[in-house]
């Protein structure tokens, strides 16, 4: 089959438009659908992907499609992670495609991810698809979804396919605009094997698997591969297609897409955006795009039982190697002891890490507050890059601290308009510009510090929109800004894990709101405990945890004694798996609930 | 130094000897009781008369007993002529008249004829299980008593002239109010008993209390127990009772010497289904069950439970931990001699935190807690243990 009758498209869409459910259809109408079998390694992601709604992993799969003019088609069908944590990957998939299926729900209408999805498919020249799905909806409103089309996505209306995922409608409409309007592979000319890797996946038999899309030449197994951004050679074990089971062929070709499996072990080595070529007839230029991912959320990550060291040890381990975005290394902290300082593509990507340690390793974790990466200039002119509020410098010794920045994209209703506007302020953001969707809403482009978004942000959105109101960024500029930081002390220790660099003016509200939390969730204590918040030593909010009223067994003679020692042993067993902090039995969830709702 | 054994064996051979003897007999079952009792037929008594005789010609007595305490259950129970059987069977291992022997009774059960078999026998204490003056929270509680039976038992109680009358008291009971529980205590005091016990209700699992709250039907109110003790320490130390353990207070010379020397970590022998003893080098409870009781007896064993062997450092620890529930507090310095694999400087340490936190106060060798420290003395009592710690994984 020739690339002639290839066709390479991704569906894009906001969660919840009904990707999934469509992407279904098309592979049963295609008859792909008996062996869409989820790989073991695909199954370990699943429930945190079904249960947030959002596609962490990359799920290619290869479909056979006769369309209306008798030809057969190869279709390719590239599953993207829905998430702007992962916006580099996303880039990376689309470019691995020619057209895009931008699914609208037809009752939602546009939404913040569908128009950053679009752009990043417009980026890529995707040949655009609209789809408007769940046409059937009572609530579904075709007219208001075809002028979001026009207006906010430049995309002619009468190009939509009107579709239903649930019930089949639309589903040949798709198939066949996949084959007339979006293009036969690009690039198929070039002279040398190029070939972009999307995505990698660890097998514990096999090493590392590539994902990859074939733009130029063919590769099989025996080839010996060159990786283009480190100039690694190693030798090809296999090839194949996604079926979407993983199924071996003779080779890959011009416009395919599939996996290589070759002698390189790690996952860190093969790196998302990677142009693969044969190391005896080397392209001479890479694919375009390709970047070096950084993270740009780090935490510090603590077993809660310093035993378990070397389990998180082991975990973070295993979790790298299927996951080259997400870096780790070894720290101590004064409060915590020994663990990993770890960094992470968003706060997304942070949490699924932090949950898939918890649930595919069993180990039970504490996480310190999230920083990002701070740029701080000494006098001097010297630049160092700090993600750890305990790492800042003296701030006598710094001319200026630069904080990241996103550029935001946030759909609200337009009766939450002053809210969100009021929400903006409050995290330092400045909205820049807004344009009107529709009679009920309004986007809002906005500049904010990163880290003013890492802990509460979506939450306060969702809130102050009832729901309704969506948000999707991209990096922006670093900006100088007056930022400190900020000790918790507990009966006057400072706790590092609860250090944090916050805006000067910020600082006090946050301080106030840190102590009280803390107060609250530790258990009442036998001292009087207090705690405070500190910048260099001056402290700026104080609260006091409650004294432990009343803790004393009544009757205590012979015959209780055995039974009393069994119950004091326990209470003693339960205070060991707190932290002992400044003199104070800390439950581990506090740090957790600390972190959360701030 | 001589080593740990002569000094133990020296500090035993001079030491006080207890004998407790659980009496497993009752009329019903109190919602709040979660010792082991059952409702006696005629052959029980017996049973139980012939294994308590058993049982205590299994113990090899080690010197005269100083202090013998029946408990239950209700001792009363038992028919005079029973009662009059096993106090010849206790005196029989004692060697000699006790210093202090104290019985427990239900107010129910309180006769001129039980009286009257129990001081000729050598009885020096009653103690009555009164736990309300307030009709509806007795019934609540499911007692079988009256006030008007509390009245009438504690007048024969001091007509029988028994040295030493205590009371015991219940607070925190579900509905009861602050001033019902001062009321309790006013009336209380007013029979100028020798001795009161006053016990915070607590839940224990395997009563009907219990039941209730896990039901939600009784709500937990740990400030409001700790405002009744707290009312409670004022009130009786105004009317002259010295609280000398927790939930104890007596007039001088009156506090329970048993109880004392439990909580000093001396030893005493337990007879009958449940009873729990410390000595010989172990400590256990022997199993609840009156039938399986009797029957070990009958191949010659003492069938126990949650046996542990003591270990000069597990005493220290316990005499430390329980013993500071006493206001006179506990004297380290005996026990360090005894017990030089204890890591005292952890201990001091945590003492000195203790201290400083103004749980407890120290003067030479002897730590007592203070008022604050006591309420929440399980606590203390967790830290310190932590500081045994290191000994004690590796014994």
């Amino acid at each position: 089959m020739s690339a002639k009758y290839t066709r390479n498209f991704c569906i894009i869409a906001h969660v919840d438009h009904g990707k999934t459910t469509l992407s279904d259809r098309l592979l049963e109408h295609t008859n792909t659908v008996e062996q869409r079998v989820m790989t073991d390694q695909h199954l370990d992601a699943m429930d945190l992907e079904k249960e947030r709604g959002i596609t962490i992993k990359s799920h290619p799969v290869t479909m056979s499609y006769r369309a209306k003019d008798g030809h057969v088609y190869k279709l390719n069908l590239m599953d993207t992670p829905g998430h702007v944590d992962f916006s580099y990957e996303v880039s990376r998939s689309l470019a691995a495609c020619e057209g895009a299926v931008l699914l609208i729900d037809a009752a939602q209408g546009v939404e913040a991810q569908t128009v950053a999805n679009a752009h990043l498919a417009f980026g890529q020249k995707l040949k655009v698809i609209p789809v408007i799905n769940k046409i059937d909806l009572p609530s579904a409103n075709l007219e208001l979804c075809m002028r979001q089309l026009e207006d906010i996505l430049t995309i002619p209306a009468e190009e939509a396919i009107l579709a239903s995922g649930k019930s089949g409608i639309g589903i040949i409409d798709i198939l066949e605009a996949v084959v007339s309007r979006v293009p036969s592979p690009r690039w198929t000319e070039y002279p040398q094997t190029r070939i972009l890797v999307f995505d990698s996946l660890y097998d514990s038999y096999r090493g590392c698997i590539a994902y990859v899309r074939v733009f130029s030449g063919a590769i099989k197994a025996r080839d010996m591969m060159l990786l283009m951004s480190n100039g690694e050679k190693s030798e090809v074990k296999e090839v194949g297609i996604f079926m979407p089971k993983m199924v071996k062929t003779d080779i890959l070709r011009a416009g395919d897409v599939g996996y290589i499996v070759s002698t390189i072990k790690n996952t860190a080595d093969v790196k998302t955006g990677d142009t693969i070529t044969i190391a005896n007839k080397p392209a001479t230029e890479m694919l375009p795009g390709y970047k070096e991912v950084r993270p740009l959320v780090f935490c510090g990550l603590y077993p809660l039982e310093s035993d378990d060291y070397e389990k998180l040890k082991a975990a973070l381990g295993r979790l790298r190697l299927n996951d080259a975005a997400f870096v780790y290394s070894s720290e101590s902290s004064l409060a915590l002891g020994f663990g990993f300082r770890c960094g992470f593509l968003g706060l997304l990507h942070m949490e699924i890490i932090q949950e898939r340690i918890r649930r595919e390793h069993d180990v039970e974790i504490i996480s310190t507050y999230p920083s990002v990466i701070y740029h701080m200039v000494r006098h001097g002119g010297e630049l160092l890059e700090i993600d750890n509020p305990v790492n800042m410098p003296d701030p006598g010794e710094l001319i200026e601290i630069r904080e990241p920045t996103i550029r935001a994209s946030i759909i609200t209703p337009n009766d939450s308009m002053g809210d969100i506007l009021a929400l903006i302020m409050e995290k330092r953001g400045v909205c820049e510009h807004t344009d009107t969707l529709d009679m009920n809403r309004v986007m809002l482009r906005a500049v904010l510090p990163l880290n003013e978004i890492l802990v509460d942000f979506n939450d306060r959105l969702k809130s102050v929109t009832h729901g309704y109101g969506s948000m999707d960024y991209e990096l922006g500029d670093y900006q100088t800004s007056d930022l400190v930081k900020m000790d918790i002390l507990i009966n006057g220790d400072p706790v590092d894990a609860f250090s944090s660099i916050v805006h000067r003016d910020k600082a006090e509200g946050k301080g106030r709101q840190l102590c009280e939390k803390l107060a609250e969730i530790i258990p009442p204590q036998m001292f009087k405990v207090a705690i405070q918040a500190a910048i260099g030593g001056k402290v700026i909010a104080r609260d006091n945890v409650r004294e432990m009223r009343k803790d004393v067994t009544a009757k205590c003679y012979g015959g209780d004694i055995s039974r009393k020692r069994k119950l004091l042993d326990k209470q003693k067993e339960g205070k060991k798996k707190m932290k002992l902090i400044g003199k104070v039995s800390i439950p581990p969830d506090a740090f957790i609930k600390v972190l959360q709702n701030n | 130094m001589s080593g740990a054994i002569p000094e133990q064996a020296k500090a035993e051979a001079s030491s006080p000897l207890g004998l407790y003897v659980h009496v497993p007999f009752c009329a019903s079952t109190c919602d709040f009781c979660a010792f082991y009792q059952k409702e006696p037929t005629a052959d029980d008594v017996a049973r139980f008369l012939r294994g308590i005789a058993d049982e205590a010609a299994l113990v090899a007595w080690p010197r005269p007993v100083t202090t013998v305490f029946w408990g239950g259950g209700t001792p009363g129970l038992l028919a005079p002529r029973h009662l009059a059987e096993l106090a010849a069977l206790v005196r029989a291992h004692c060697g000699g008249a006790p210093e202090e022997w104290t019985v427990e009774l239900a107010p129910g059960s309180v006769t001129r004829e039980r009286l009257a078999v129990l001081r000729e026998a050598g009885v020096t204490r009653v103690s009555l299980g009164v736990q309300s003056f307030q009709p509806a929270l007795l019934d609540a509680l499911g007692r079988q008593h009256t006030r008007e039976q509390v009245f009438a038992a504690h007048a024969l109680v001091r007509a029988a002239g028994f040295p030493s009358v205590n009371l015991d008291l219940m607070f925190a009971l579900p509905g009861q109010t602050a001033g019902e529980w001062a009321s309790d205590v006013r009336e209380a005091v007013a029979l100028a008993p020798d001795h009161l016990s006053t016990y915070c209700l607590t839940f224990e699992e395997d009563t009907k209390l219990w039941l209730k709250l896990s039901q939600g039907r009784v709500k937990l109110d740990v400030e409001r127990e700790a405002e009744l003790y707290e009312a409670t320490w004022a009130q009786l130390a105004a009317a002259g009772y010295a609280q000398y353990e927790v939930s104890n207070f007596a007039r001088p010379g009156h506090a329970c010497r048993h109880n004392l020397n439990t909580w000093r970590m001396h030893e005493w022998i337990g007879l009958g289904p449940s009873a729990a003893s410390q000595h010989a080098g172990w400590r256990g409870g022997n199993v609840a069950d009156l039938d399986k009781w009797i029957a070990g007896l009958a191949r010659g064993e003492r069938l126990t439970e949650d046996r542990v062997r003591l270990t000069p450092a597990l005493l220290a620890e316990d005499a430390l931990i329980f013993g500071l529930r006493m206001n006179a507090g506990v004297d380290l310095a005996p026990w360090r001699a005894r017990t030089p694999e204890v890591p005292w400087p952890m201990v001091e340490d945590a003492i000195a935190t203790l201290a400083a936190g103004g749980l407890l106060g120290r003067e030479g060798d002897t730590v007592r807690l203070t008022d604050r420290g006591r309420i929440v003395a399980d606590s203390v009592a967790t830290e310190l243990m932590a500081a045994f710690e290191p000994i004690l994984e590796t014994t």
